[in-house]
């Protein structure tokens, strides 16, 4: 019998790489330092899913489900690694309990932590009660109690989502865009305006990077059937007068500085680097890139590969991703690491 | 002058005092020169909804600012303050006062329609200028120019009439802009005409003068007309949160003095 693989991470990256290799007979250990499987979708409480529509608790449950089912996979939750010896064919990887496994190769699925708004004080998250996060508002969502206003529990008259809020910010040293926001803003703002029709919803952005296919579905749609405005400026505070939220910033497109009235603000926050990546780092070799993610071998002769041999990354672990991607350099490295435990039909 | 952003400033908003004492402090000449804020503090979340329901402004959520309706305008050419693209962001994101310190500019478009030609997201730019205008004239931003009463008067008179009789059209142009009927080029034109025109055409012109002839079988086109004037200007003032009551009432009053 061959050796095991090991993915660290029961996120959508983790999951589908524990079906890409279990689904060809493969068997898999999968480790997740929470308490449940499914990774940001699931712990976070996500809504719809982009590009989908479909509910988190669905696509990426049904992907937990399938895992859960499949005997070739042992699962290990509240488990982290705390060292991996050996090389590829024939690691050595502790456990934080102090179990121990031989297994053949390593899919990290790490994944990333949502960037804490307390960093941007100046956007008002933690002073005024209706300042929320994209998170929060996927949490509403999801939870069924419909969009409203932490301070009173009002339905908002009027809603500013800021972009870029922990991304694209040298500031606070984070340059990187984190791919998604764009999206997912469009999506909750199309969402709160399904939910309340008399509701309007302003995002405020520096570019739109509602990259391919998006731009029709959410950028556009956004804008053509649910009246969506899109404002060009950076916001340089958010206020209260004692009833309403206030928005300054300026309008760079009229050159003018605005100060206006909302009933809720969104950060749309973007994806910083898991905050346990240093340790990840040096529980398994690996190197991290100047940005604090795992740094990845070259695409072409190396897809999925780390610094180090025989230990793959998969999914926003490398970088913000989105879900579709995860899942699809999941299947990669699981392409990758099948060899090194069936050398035998590596060669046939 | 103590401002480095002088292209920001508008005329209108500065403040200059040669006396000026403020809390015992001269402050008199340029340092007294204060600017009114600029700041814009909210917007009119129903302006674009308003702009779309006039006809030529239906697509103009579709603008995605690239500015080809400004770079292919061909007013534009000749006042770079002339701006659609700008006018069009102005009324997407409802900003209202904005618009409207471009209100005597903005009926200068002569639909010359390169702007719609070029626009890549057919957005009708040339409609949305007529449907910003109309906007203008219905909200009461733009005063009623003489060319404005003249298209009322002539339209009036197709209505009710099905054609136009020349003498008529101006004595009530003249009346309803308040322009006395003895001016001197007119009476010099008439001195002309009845000088130089042969005896038959000039009778017709007279007959016609007095008997204001009417196309035949008129009445129903007229009726038909007269209802869809109405509809048509009763939906639009609804839409821009206007009473319909001003319409009809100029309705009956023509109503009423023509014939």
């Amino acid at each position: 019998m061959s050796r095991p693989v090991l993915i660290v991470g029961g996120g959508p990256a983790g999951l589908a790489a524990a079906s890409a290799l279990t689904a060809v007979g493969q068997r898999v250990v999968l480790v997740e330092k929470a308490e449940r499987l499914g990774g940001a979708p699931i712990l976070s409480g996500y809504a719809k899913l982009v590009p989908s529509g479909e509910w988190a608790k669905d696509a990426i449950g049904g992907m937990v489900r399938r895992v859960e089912a499949q005997p070739l996979a042992t699962v290990r939750l509240r488990t982290t690694v705390a060292s991996l010896k050996g090389g590829p064919g024939d690691f050595n990887a502790e456990f934080s309990d102090g179990a121990a496994v031989q297994v053949g190769a390593v899919i990290l699925c790490t994944g990333f932590t949502h960037f804490d708004s307390l960093n941007k004080p100046e956007w008002g998250f933690g002073t005024y009660p209706d300042v929320v996060t994209t998170a929060q508002v996927e949490q509403m969502i999801s939870a069924g109690t419909g969009v409203r206003c932490p301070s009173d529990g009002r339905a908002p008259q009027r809603v500013a989502i800021l972009l870029c809020v922990g991304s694209r910010d040298r500031q606070i040293g984070r340059p990187w865009c984190s791919k998604i926001c764009c999206t997912v803003s469009a999506n909750i703002a199309m969402e709160i305006r399904e939910q309340l029709p008399d509701c309007h919803v302003y995002i405020y952005y520096m570019d739109i990077r509602t990259f391919g296919l998006y731009e029709t579905k959410y950028y556009w749609r956004s804008q053509e059937e649910f009246k969506i405005k899109y404002i060009k400026a950076r916001i340089a505070e958010v206020t209260s007068d004692g009833q309403r939220l206030i928005v300054k910033g300026e309008d760079t497109l009229v050159k003018r500085p605005i100060t206006i009235p909302f009933d809720m603000v969104v950060h749309a926050i973007g994806m910083d680097p898991n905050v346990d990546n240093k340790s990840i780092a040096t529980a398994f070799g690996v190197a991290l890139e100047p940005n604090g993610y795992l740094e990845r071998g070259n695409s072409y002769g190396n897809t999925a590969e780390t610094s180090r041999p025989g230990v793959f990354v998969a999914g926003a672990a490398a970088g913000p991703e989105t879900i579709d991607d995860s899942i699809a350099q999941a299947y990669a490295a699981a392409a990758r690491a099948l060899p090194l435990v069936h050398p035998a039909q590596a060669s046939a | 002058m103590p401002i480095h952003e002088q292209s920001l400033i508008r005329p209108e908003d500065l403040r200059t005092h040669d006396q000026l004492v403020v809390d015992g402090v001269d402050v008199s000449g340029h340092w007294s020169t204060f600017i009114h804020s600029r700041v814009v503090s909210d917007y009119n979340e129903e302006l674009q909804e308003q702009i779309a329901s006039l006809p030529g402004g239906e697509h103009i959520h579709r603008c995605w600012q690239c500015g080809s309706c400004t770079n292919a305008c061909t007013v534009n050419a000749i006042n770079p303050d002339f701006n659609p693209r700008f006018w069009i962001y102005l009324v997407r994101m409802g900003l209202e006062s904005e618009l409207l310190r471009d209100k005597e500019i903005i009926w200068q478009c002569v639909s010359c329609n390169k702007c719609t030609y070029v626009c890549p997201r057919d957005v009708f730019p040339e409609g949305v200028m007529k449907a910003l205008s109309h906007w203008l004239e219905l909200k009461g931003h733009t005063r009623k120019s003489p060319a404005m009463v003249f298209d009322e008067v002539f339209t009036e008179q197709v209505i009710q009439r099905g054609r136009i009789e020349e003498g008529r059209l101006i004595r009530r142009f003249f009346a309803r802009t308040g322009q006395a009927l003895g001016q001197d080029w007119l009476v010099e034109m008439a001195r002309r005409l009845l000088r130089h025109l042969p005896l038959g055409l000039l009778t017709r012109m007279g007959l016609a003068s007095l008997r204001a002839p009417r196309t035949r079988g008129w009445s129903g086109a007229r009726d038909a007309l007269n209802e869809y004037v109405q509809e048509q200007s009763a939906a639009h003032r609804r839409a821009l949160g206007l009473s319909e009551l001003i319409e009809t009432a100029r309705q009956d009053a023509s109503g009423a003095s023509g014939g």
